[in-house]
């Protein structure tokens, strides 16, 4: 396994937001995380890339335990992600903030750069405009493009659907599929569940801290229980 | 369209005075540059001339007025602007480091018999300790939390010197001695190395070179990797964090180096004064340097030097409407902010932040979540 998480326990104060989920991502895959607001999908995520201090539990990553290194150095190790509310650098330009996505590496990254505008033509034709000037959707790219640079194993994404029109979620997910294509193990967070499940190769449904269901993505799809909850029942039903 | 030439250059087309020089600025050549720094070297050393002060300052010395409050304050601004500007850390205790600078050199001069220099240099470091000390624990907290203990440091030290018998308590330290003298040294007869007690413009020139020289290392310090990680960190912490940037290890650099400036000024500063007491550091001081760092444009060396200089200024050249000048002096502030809430000379980087709303100053840090808040957003989501 790339990414083992062994029933972690997070608390915001005297709140406990995570009540020992477990979860795991094999090299290759695209696995979903789906769940209501609340449900500490974001709050895993952000445990995992190292925002949020572990109360109980480990975190495995590539063999060996990281659950107490800081942040940045989770980095280097090969965990890159595209935080909650795409957390574009507003004063930046595109090829600014495509840069410190590479800020712990050293070295040439003009080949990581034009990998990431051939991703994203878009970002390439935007390279000096100003991070916080771009629409949502550009900035969801910027972010993305922004922990590629990284050079990371997992790439954990929070919502990139959140804001944006339906075209461009549909072309924000194919991107997705395109990078995992590319080698890239992806973590990815959604409400969407429609569309990340159709996506990924596993889910996880998260309610109130607990992991309730895992499964491969396509059974979900077709589970009662799921569509009821998250698809819309048999409104979403195709 | 022009509205896709305002997106592109991240500001509106119709371009203000300011606009034009900083894109002349962008395209001179090093010769050119050099030229500018070295006139405004020059300009600054000419400042306190009699024909100068006739206007700049009626009612008081103008070359005194220059060293305090007007050279006091620019490099004090410069010094928070480091917090503040750059790494986006909101100090309302910044008084703290200069007291602490004062009180070295009050301290070393009068009762270690140290020279001036030697304090300089002790000064610098202690007080950059003292940066550290105080953000070791506190810079864990974001935004309005870390005002709030920061504006209790700046308290804590004033109300320790007051109340510490051994550094005189109340009435302070008399009797500081002056940065040795070098006699016989005349420019425009003026003795610039005699640090008597009559001639300001000697601590007025030592205090310009003091400046320059802050101003090159902040300057050097912005365009490397340190500044990249400050200016990351002032626009989105986490975001800074996840891409390897470690963030409290250049928060805390921002504090030292910013507490450093503070301390220098400090030591500079009682080297002239004779005598301080904890009075000459209320939080008023504090709130005063954000003022002029916020009012000329946070993050841009000149636009603080412009805004501490105009708030140093303003008072002493309107000092003939005694104490109206204050009530006139906080309606121009808050016009100010009001028709220009960038500063007068802001950073293009920083206007874009501004536009987005987020990020260090922009709005104090208030749209970050806290631990408080955010499990108060999971509950209701219950």
């Amino acid at each position: 396994m790339l990414l083992e998480i062994n029933d972690i326990h997070v608390h915001y104060g005297k709140i406990e937001a995570i009540k020992g989920i477990s979860l795991e991502v094999a090299e290759g895959e695209i696995v979903t995380l789906i769940g209501a607001n609340g449900a500490g999908k974001t709050t895993t995520l952000k445990t995992i890339s190292g925002l949020r201090t572990l109360t109980s539990g480990s975190i495995t990553f590539d063999g060996t335990d990281i659950s107490r290194l800081p942040g940045h150095k989770r980095v280097l190790a090969g965990i890159g992600q595209a935080p909650e509310g795409r957390g574009v650098f507003p004063g930046m330009t595109v090829t600014e903030n495509l840069l410190m996505g590479a800020y712990a590496r050293k070295g040439d990254f003009g080949k990581d750069l034009d990998e990431v505008f051939e991703l994203f033509p878009r970002l390439a034709e935007r390279r000096d405009q100003a991070g916080g000037t771009m629409s949502g959707g550009e900035q969801q790219m910027v972010a993305i493009g922004r922990a590629l640079m990284s050079r990371p194993k997992v790439l954990l994404l929070d919502e990139p659907s959140m804001g944006l029109a339906p075209k461009l979620v549909a072309q924000i997910f194919s991107i997705i599929k395109e990078i995992n294509d590319r080698g890239t193990t992806v973590l990815l967070v959604e409400q969407n569940a429609q569309q990340a499940l159709q996506l990924a190769h596993r889910a996880y449904v998260l309610e109130t801290g607990r992991v309730v269901k895992s499964a491969p993505a396509a059974d979900l799809l077709h589970d009662p229980q799921v569509r009821e909850a998250y698809l819309g029942g048999e409104l979403g039903a195709h | 369209m022009s509205t896709n030439e305002t997106i592109k250059n991240g500001r509106k087309p119709l371009k203000g005075l300011p606009d034009r020089i900083r894109d002349r600025w962008a395209g001179a050549s090093g010769p050119q540059r050099w030229t500018v720094y070295v006139l405004l070297f020059i300009g600054a050393l000419l400042l306190p001339s009699d024909s100068i002060g006739q206007f700049m300052s009626p009612y008081s010395d103008w070359a005194s007025v220059l060293f305090f409050p007007i050279g006091t304050y620019v490099v004090l601004a410069i010094g928070l602007n480091v917090v503040v500007g750059q790494a986006g850390l909101l100090d309302l205790g910044y008084v703290a480091f200069f007291a602490i600078g004062g009180y070295v050199m009050a301290l070393l001069g009068t009762k270690m018999g140290l020279n001036f220099w030697e304090i300089l240099i002790v000064g610098v470091l202690l007080s950059a300790l003292s940066g550290i000390v105080l953000g070791g624990p506190t810079l864990r907290l974001r935004g309005d939390y870390l005002a709030i203990v920061t504006l209790g440091f700046g308290e804590i030290v004033r109300q320790t010197a007051e109340n510490t018998d051994a550094i005189g308590g109340p009435r302070g330290i008399a009797g500081i001695p002056h940065p040795p003298s070098i006699e016989g040294v005349e420019l425009f007869g003026v003795e610039i190395f005699k640090y008597g007690v009559l001639d300001p413009r000697p601590y007025y020139y030592l205090l310009v070179v003091l400046a320059t020289l802050i101003i090159v290392f902040v300057k050097r310090w912005e365009k490397s990797r340190v500044g990249r990680a400050w200016a990351a960190i002032r626009e989105d912490e986490d975001a800074a964090e996840v891409m390897g940037v470690p963030t409290f290890k250049f928060k805390l650099l921002a504090f030292a180096i910013g507490a450093a400036i503070g301390g220098a000024m400090g030591v500079v500063w009682a080297g002239k004064t004779i005598s301080i007491n904890p009075n000459d550091f209320l939080f008023m001081l504090s709130a005063t340097i954000l003022a002029a760092v916020v009012l000329g444009g946070s993050g841009n060396i000149p636009g603080v030097v412009l805004g501490a200089f105009l708030v140093a200024w303003l008072p002493e050249r309107f000092r003939g409407l005694s104490d109206y000048r204050i009530l006139v002096f906080g309606a121009a502030l808050v016009a100010l902010m009001v028709f220009r809430p960038e500063g007068l000379l802001p950073s293009r980087r920083r206007r874009a932040e501004l536009a987005e709303g987020t990020g260090g100053m922009g709005t104090l840090g208030a749209e970050v979540a806290t631990p408080e808040s955010q499990p108060a957003a999971e509950g209701a989501a219950k």
